[in-house]
């Protein structure tokens, strides 16, 4: 049923992606398409189906968000979103690491083709060199990373696993955009076309991390527990670069890049619990939370940047999200990172983490300030809206979430 | 008797209250100006109910309850100094009452006025008969406030009749003269320093002994258990209220500014409430302690003398000002002060004299509370004639205004200690103890006390010499008053009733002790020496060769420099230190640490050169060093 | 189950008024805390216990409950009177405020009204919580509003002010929060009755977020800030009820596991004494009223830390401490408001004086609300008889000790009355006499004579009985506590 359904929807991809050549319109439908079919199977699998439904709805919104206005692959980017949203719902379901290490290069690839997307007819290639570079060079460091890793745990070499680990992580963190090697995301984020950064600062950083994990708790060894240190080392840099980089930033573009390394450092803090029984699932579901809630603002975001500002009370939902504060979405996650991390007796993290989120009020108040106008009905608005509404939707305390999280993390 | 003695506190309240939601409705209007007397109708019912307590009411305790849990409830007690107070202040409240409905007639915020004026006498009532230390407080602050309310009545500050001390007048960096609004701080600003430490010593008997039932507690058992020092602290932290309240010094100066309210609130504040509540309480406290059967406890003795010392030593002070006082009210407030130093020595000499000093003190209250009643009264019947605070007029005033010239003649001899009216007799029976006890503490106490006298009844000729027969020029402005000399005359018809107890000895306390006292061969002397200073203040009123010693006296010594000089600089520095900390903390939290976040955040951002070459330096660099050092074994 | 509904009520009506009229919404907020209010009483009087299960959260965090005793009855009553009428109090102040600001009433206090109950009824559902993290985000919904209020509404560069106040409080928050979770770590569950001990470390942090948000000298300087530029309504809620919260949650954590206070009553009773005294002398010098006020509610912060470590007397006294500074301070507060709106955005004291000349009314309600600052005849009273009982009770007669506590409160007096002083008497200012709205004495009045009422019978009687029961809970958490 998965299978067929994973095979049909990338079938409905191709044929609309070949179709959007005579008329955009008919990929957007078969993009959908896709995504519903993917949903729709998603109703057998009835513990991940709240995963689905949460990434399946990013994955509208961002497809919509390319959606704003015309560029000049309109059709084929639609496809390309979709195919990563197929992507990051199906990574959920495996745990064999060929798998998870081909979804990672999926999801990164047509980010290369998106990066290049413009709406005023020039390609913006300076900027996509950099960003290519970059994801290449990670995408390398990862892979290699993931092989060592694989190997080392299963001859118990431990200077190799090491070796493995660090390079996963480096590529890890490269992808998405970890200090101190984020110097692309600053640029990039500010430079490119802000429609391709709704899906680049969004959903595609789901993946890479759900990949880790796996790729981590399949190949554990007990040296694992040595190297959690140079994780939390990297989180540490990442939330101080992130959040202090964007209390000066200017446009809002670049503001919301600093924002996007400071929440990577929360996200990948996550990984220092990794070695703790109790605390796994707890951190996996507060780092994969966050991600959610990363994916759903900055996609509207960056869709609003587009439009010259949203809705004024959808942006503050969304900022204050981001700040944490109860009971939007952006509270649980960060709540449950802190639980693991104090559970995982890393309270020192945690509370470098609270200083952290303390400094990144200003600026993210700073980017609803920005971005606040009057109410006018239109897509953007739709697409902020539905993600308000979605950070609303853990007004309940999520408990839910967690089983999700565990399911996700074992695969099904 | 439940719904009476309610009734008692809560009728002059309630019956204020009209007026004081009325006046703030509409100020000045003819319903509004007819309100004060149903305020006149609740003091009218206090008093109705205190004679009837005085009369009627066996002696013993009457409980409402209030917190049984905590062993603490309203307890009225009803003994010899309870119902005779309280009767008396009723009696004056009502008097003053009457006078100020007459007194007060044009004047503005009378809601305000008539409300504090009603509690004030409600606040009183409820110290005069509350047994329990907590209920006590609670009249003991409405009298606080009601005093600050009334003092500072006129907070305009507009008028300068209702000023104390030359307008303009400086001395050093001192300011000589206190608007009425200053007077309200003075006032509430030096009972707050004595009624804190008074509150502490509530809570901790209470913590001590879990009672506050002042008849219950077993004094002497709690002395003992705390020791000397312990008994000393305590103590002297409770009296700190009645001291403040009651002008003792140092904290003497708020009582002289407090004359910038209305003089209806100069006379009740200085007869029967207020002022007399501090004396009243450590009459009360001493009775119930019987010091004198604790000898053998440590610390009472030194407290005692302490109260003994101090008490004599306010009174010669106090007389010492008034002697060069010129102002009317000011003359009398420093009389009130040395009255009461008087009230407090011959209380503390209990200790070694017994309960009879006790019992003169008491009597010396109520004596001295109707004279200086009709003083004040006639005081401020004076100033609203002649438009003056300082004293003037001639023998033409005295003969237009018979009542006020009377009774104040009577008042000064009744209450300077003359031979043969009331405060001889009393005074007789404070000599007697105080000459009684010089073999167990020396002759200090009666050298004070009748250097004291002296001056006492010096400065009371004075006043009426001043007044009614020597003095400087003056205007009159008679508006045919009527309730006014019916008000004083009333009150200081009063003074014969004690004597006449005193003579006949029909008190079931006093006896005739007083009156063997008075016919002793030394108290004739002593009443002698002072008539003889009376009269010759009489003729002699004002000795202007020692005008710069008047000046000096009459600048209080210079105390004010305590209230406005010496405490404030030393507050205003502290808080200046203060402010430049707190200044140093809000910058440090608000400007320096977020402009040095700032200025990291320039320079995390200054790796954005935009250079591609830059970028993969920095990133692979990172990326070796981290693979190197984690084959170092670092990691 | 009556209670859930109680608490009910004002939650629906938080998203109902944004739909209503001005007026029709002011009057169904007020009496949406009223009716709370006089269930909070009967809760006192009958000694009430109620749990009531909401939902049970995985292991660390455990179950969350409503949980009435009469700690959380006692402080909803301050809660829910001050609420009330400051939400009377609210129309005519905002209705000048939107006037000043170039907005127009109708629509901008729906948004108003919206956040205000918010605000309200998330303090109101913290004092009910019976587990730390509901209680964490209750507290944090209650930043939220409050900051977006001071964000929208504020006085000054009200954009950075509010920033600040966000910062600073949520510093505090999420410092508590950290503490929550080590004791969830430590005890597999966060309810309280399920708490055995609070660690050591987990202490240390409650206590300092508890130490921001009350706050105590050093991090108090956020306080002058939010609390003066903050519209005054909020500014009545603000520091009346919402920085006293500080002194709740440490309470709640007290009565679970007293240790760490009672290890550390000396530093924690200096540093209180310190805090009030620092700010009493700050007092004297402000010529805002608003900063002022702000400057007197850290002193009277101080009563609460220097109350905790009083034993059982002590921890009455918070409580009471808690509501009589509440009802003092947001009598004040609206008394300066009061003036703001008569008077065009007056609040420079230099340039009053004599004020009881033209707002006769505002000047009585002040001298109503300092007498609770004071103690003086009002149910402050009894919280500083408790404190000084207390004082008696651990350290004796200690003279320096007794001395520090004792000018704590003469300070507070005197500048209570310095206060009036300056603004209501003196040479009147030469304003025009103006008639004041209602709604902006009125309230000011109730809550003043419930403050005096509460120190007669009855009320007196069923307040401090309830507030013994308390006390009971202490001495046997005493005696099962755990010894450091």
């Amino acid at each position: 049923m998965l299978e067929f359904s994973a095979v049909l929807a990338l079938v409905v991809l191709t044929v609309g992606a070949a179709c959007s050549l005579k008329d955009a319109r008919i990929s957007l439908a078969t993009s959908l398409l896709a995504l519903a079919i993917v949903l729709a199977a998603a109703v057998s699998t009835p513990q991940l189906f709240m995963y689905v439904l949460l990434v399946i709805a990013i994955g509208v919104l961002t497809v919509f968000s390319m959606n704003v206005k015309e560029n000049q692959m309109s059709g084929v980017d639609y496809a390309l979103v979709a195919l990563i949203t197929v992507i990051t719902v199906y990574v959920a379901y495996t745990s064999d690491i060929a798998f998870v290490l081909a979804a990672f290069v999926i999801a990164s690839v047509p980010t290369y083709a998106l990066i290049f997307v413009s709406t005023d007819g020039k390609p913006h290639v300076d900027v996509a060199i950099k960003y290519i570079a970059f994801m290449v060079l990670a995408t390398v460091l990862f892979i290699i990373g993931t092989l060592l890793l694989v190997y080392s745990s299963s001859v118990k070499d431990t200077v190799l696993y090491t070796l493995g680990f660090v390079m996963l992580i480096l590529g890890l963190g490269m992808e998405v955009g970890c200090a101190p090697m984020h110097e692309w995301v600053p640029d990039v984020f500010s430079a490119a076309d802000p429609l391709p950064l709704s899906v680049i600062a969004s959903i595609t950083k789901i993946v890479p991390f759900i990949a880790a994990y796996k790729i981590l708790l399949l190949t554990s060894l007990p040296q694992l527990n040595n190297l959690t240190l140079f994780v939390a080392f990297i989180a540490v840099i990442s939330m101080f670069t992130g959040n202090i980089g964007a209390l000066t930033a200017k446009e809002t573009g670049r503001i919301l890049a600093y924002s996007t390394v400071a929440n990577m450092g929360y996200i990948i803090a996550t990984l220092a619990v990794i070695t703790s029984k109790n605390y796994l699932y707890l951190a996996f579901a507060g780092a994969l939370l966050q991600l959610i809630v990363n994916a759903f603002g900055k996609a509207s975001f960056f869709a609003s940047i587009k439009t010259d500002g949203c809705s004024r009370p959808l942006m503050y939902v969304l900022a204050l999200s981001f700040i944490g504060l109860p009971p939007l979405m952006g509270f649980w996650s960060k709540f449950f990172i802190l639980t693991s991390l104090v559970g995982a007796g890393l309270v020192w993290l945690a509370f470098l983490l609270i200083v952290n989120s303390a400094i990144s009020i200003p600026y993210y108040l700073r980017i609803a300030r920005n971005l606040a106008k009057d109410t006018v009905p239109g897509k953007v608005t739709a697409i902020a809206l539905v993600a308000s509404a979605a950070m609303l939707i853990t007004v309940l305390p999520p408990n839910w979430f967690i089983n999700v999280a565990k399911l996700v993390i074992g695969g099904v | 008797m439940n719904w009476e003695i309610v009734l008692l506190f809560v009728a002059p309240v309630i019956c204020s209250l009209p007026i004081a939601f009325y006046w703030v409705k509409e100020p000045g209007s003819d319903r509004a100006r007819k309100l004060p007397m149903l305020s006149v109708f609740g003091l009218f019912i206090s008093f109705v109910i205190a004679i009837h307590i005085l009369l009627m009411y066996p002696n013993g305790t009457y409980t409402i309850p209030w917190l049984p849990e905590y062993n603490i409830n309203f307890v009225f007690i009803f003994d010899y100094l309870s119902k005779y107070m309280g009767a008396l202040t009723a009696f004056i409240a009502f008097m003053i009452g009457l006078y100020g409905l007459e007194y007060m007639k044009h004047d503005y915020r009378l809601g305000w006025y008539w409300f504090f004026f009603n509690m004030f006498t409600a606040s009183m009532l409820l110290v005069v008969y509350s047994d329990n230390l907590l209920m006590l407080l609670i009249g003991w602050e409405g009298l606080g406030l009601a005093s600050w309310g009334l003092i500072g009545h006129w907070f305009r500050d507009d008028d300068h009749l209702s000023y104390v001390g030359i307008v303009g007048r400086k001395v050093g960096p001192l300011k000589m003269y206190w608007p009425p609004s200053y007077g309200g701080w003075r006032a509430i600003s030096t009972i707050r320093v004595g009624d804190m430490p008074m509150f502490f010593a509530v809570a901790a008997i209470y913590a001590l002994t879990g009672n506050l039932n002042i008849s219950q507690i077993h004094w002497g058992a709690l002395f003992t258990k705390i020791g000397l020092a312990g008994t000393v602290f305590l103590m002297l932290c409770l009296l700190m209220g009645p001291f403040t309240k009651s002008a003792q010094l140092p904290f003497s100066e708020w009582l002289m500014t407090a004359m910038t309210g209305p003089t209806t609130v100069s006379a009740l504040l200085h007869s029967a409430t207020m002022v007399a509540a501090g004396t009243y309480l450590f009459i009360r406290l001493s009775w119930y302690i019987h010091p004198w059967t604790l000898h053998a406890v440590p610390g009472v003795g030194v407290l005692y003398y302490i109260v003994l010392l101090l008490g004599l030593f306010s009174a010669l002070y106090g007389a010492s000002v008034a002697i060069g006082c010129l102002e009317r009210k000011v003359l009398l407030a420093a009389s009130t002060m040395s009255s009461l130093g008087l009230m407090f020595g011959c209380a503390a000499a209990s200790y070694w004299y017994g309960k009879l000093a006790v019992l003169i003190a008491f009597w010396y209250l109520m004596t001295h509370a109707f004279a200086k009643a009709t003083l004040f009264l006639v005081a401020g019947h004076l100033i609203h004639a002649t438009h003056d605070r300082f004293c003037c007029g001639d023998l033409n005033l005295a003969r237009k205004m018979k009542t006020a010239f009377i009774a104040t003649i009577i008042a000064t001899i009744a209450l300077g200690g003359l031979p043969p009216l009331t405060a001889y007799w009393v005074k007789a029976g404070m000599d007697t103890v105080m000459h009684h006890i010089v073999e167990m503490v020396g002759s200090l106490p009666l050298d004070l006390l009748l250097i004291t006298s002296l001056l006492y009844s010096a400065f009371l000729a004075k006043f009426l010499s001043l007044n009614f027969w020597k003095g400087d020029k003056y205007r009159l402005h008679l508006h045919g008053e009527k309730l006014m000399p019916l008000a004083y005359a009333c009150v200081v018809s009063m003074v014969f009733l004690l004597l006449y107890r005193i003579l006949t000895g029909t008190d079931p306390l006093v006896e005739t002790h007083l009156l063997e006292y008075g016919l002793d061969k030394d108290s004739l002397i002593v009443g002698l020496g002072v008539t003889g200073t009376y009269l010759f203040a009489l003729v002699v009123p004002r000795i202007r060769a020692l005008s710069p010693i008047g000046t000096f006296l009459g600048d209080r010594m210079y105390l004010p420099a305590l209230n406005d000089f010496i405490v404030p600089s030393i507050g205003w520095a502290i808080s200046k230190l203060i402010e430049y900390t707190h200044r140093a903390i809000d910058w440090f939290c608000h400007f320096g640490l977020p402009d040095f976040m700032l200025g990291i955040s320039r320079r995390i951002r200054a790796i954005q050169v935009g250079y591609m070459r830059v970028y993969m330096k920095i990133a692979l660099a990172f990326v070796m060093a981290a693979i190197v050092v984690s084959m170092l074994g670092w990691l | 189950m009556m209670l859930l509904y109680v608490l009910l009520l004002p939650l629906v009506v938080t998203f109902l008024t944004p739909l209503m009229r001005p007026k029709l919404a002011t009057a169904v907020s007020a009496v949406a805390f009223l009716i709370p209010f006089a269930y909070t009483v009967y809760g006192l009087a009958s000694g009430l216990v109620v749990k009531i299960p909401v939902v049970d959260i995985v292991r660390p965090i455990g179950k969350f409950y409503i949980l009435g005793d009469q700690v959380s009855f006692s402080f909803a009553l301050a809660i829910c009177l001050v609420s009330a009428m400051v939400a009377l109090y609210s129309l005519p102040y905002m209705a000048h405020r939107f006037e000043e600001m170039g907005k127009e009433l109708e629509s901008e206090y729906r948004k108003y009204i919206f956040f205000y109950n918010l605000y309200a009824t998330s303090m109101l559902w913290l004092v009910f919580s019976g587990n730390f993290i509901m209680l964490y985000i209750f507290l944090e919904i209650s930043l939220l509003a409050s900051f977006l209020l001071i964000y929208m509404y504020g006085y000054g560069d009200r954009r950075k002010v509010a920033t600040l106040y966000f910062v600073w409080t949520h510093i505090a928050g999420m410092l508590a929060l950290i503490g929550f979770l080590m004791t969830a770590a430590a005890n597999g569950s966060l309810a309280f009755d399920a708490i055995a001990k609070i660690g050591f470390v987990a202490w240390l942090l409650i206590f300092l977020g508890m130490i921001i948000k009350l706050p105590g000298l050093g991090p108090h300087v956020w306080l002058p800030w939010a609390h003066a530029e903050a519209p005054t309504p909020v500014s009545a809620l603000l520091s009346p009820l919402t920085v006293g919260l500080g002194a709740y949650v440490i309470l709640r954590a007290y009565l679970i596991s007293p240790w760490f206070i009672k290890a550390y009553t000396m530093p924690i009773f200096v540093y209180g004494v310190i805090s009030s005294i620092y700010a009493g002398f700050m007092v004297f010098r402000q010529n805002d009223y608003k900063r002022l006020l702000a400057f007197s509610t850290i002193s009277q912060m101080g009563y609460c830390l220097i109350a905790f470590c009083l034993g059982t007397y002590g921890i009455m006294a918070v409580i009471i401490q808690y509501i009589s500074h509440a009802f003092g301070k947001a009598i004040l507060f609206m008394t300066a408001g009061g003036i703001i709106a008569n008077y065009h955005g007056l609040r420079d004291i230099t340039k009053m004086g004599g004020m009881h000349e033209y707002i006769p009314t505002i000047s009585n309600a002040a001298l109503l609300g300092f007498m609770n600052l004071g103690g003086i005849l009002t149910v402050g009273m009894f919280g500083e008889f408790f404190i000084l009982k207390g004082v008696v009770d651990t350290f004796g007669l200690d003279i320096s000790a007794i001395l520090a506590v004792v000018f704590v409160f003469i300070i507070s007096g005197l500048y209570s009355f310095y206060t009036y002083k300056r603004i209501y008497c003196g040479k009147p200012a030469g304003y025009e006499k103006v008639k004041v709205n209602r709604l902006l004495d009125t309230p000011l009045f109730i809550i003043g004579i419930v403050s005096i009422l509460l120190i007669f019978p009855p009320l007196a009687a069923i307040l401090l009985n309830a507030v013994k029961a308390v006390i009971a809970k202490v001495a046997i958490a005493t005696i099962g506590g755990v010894a450091p």
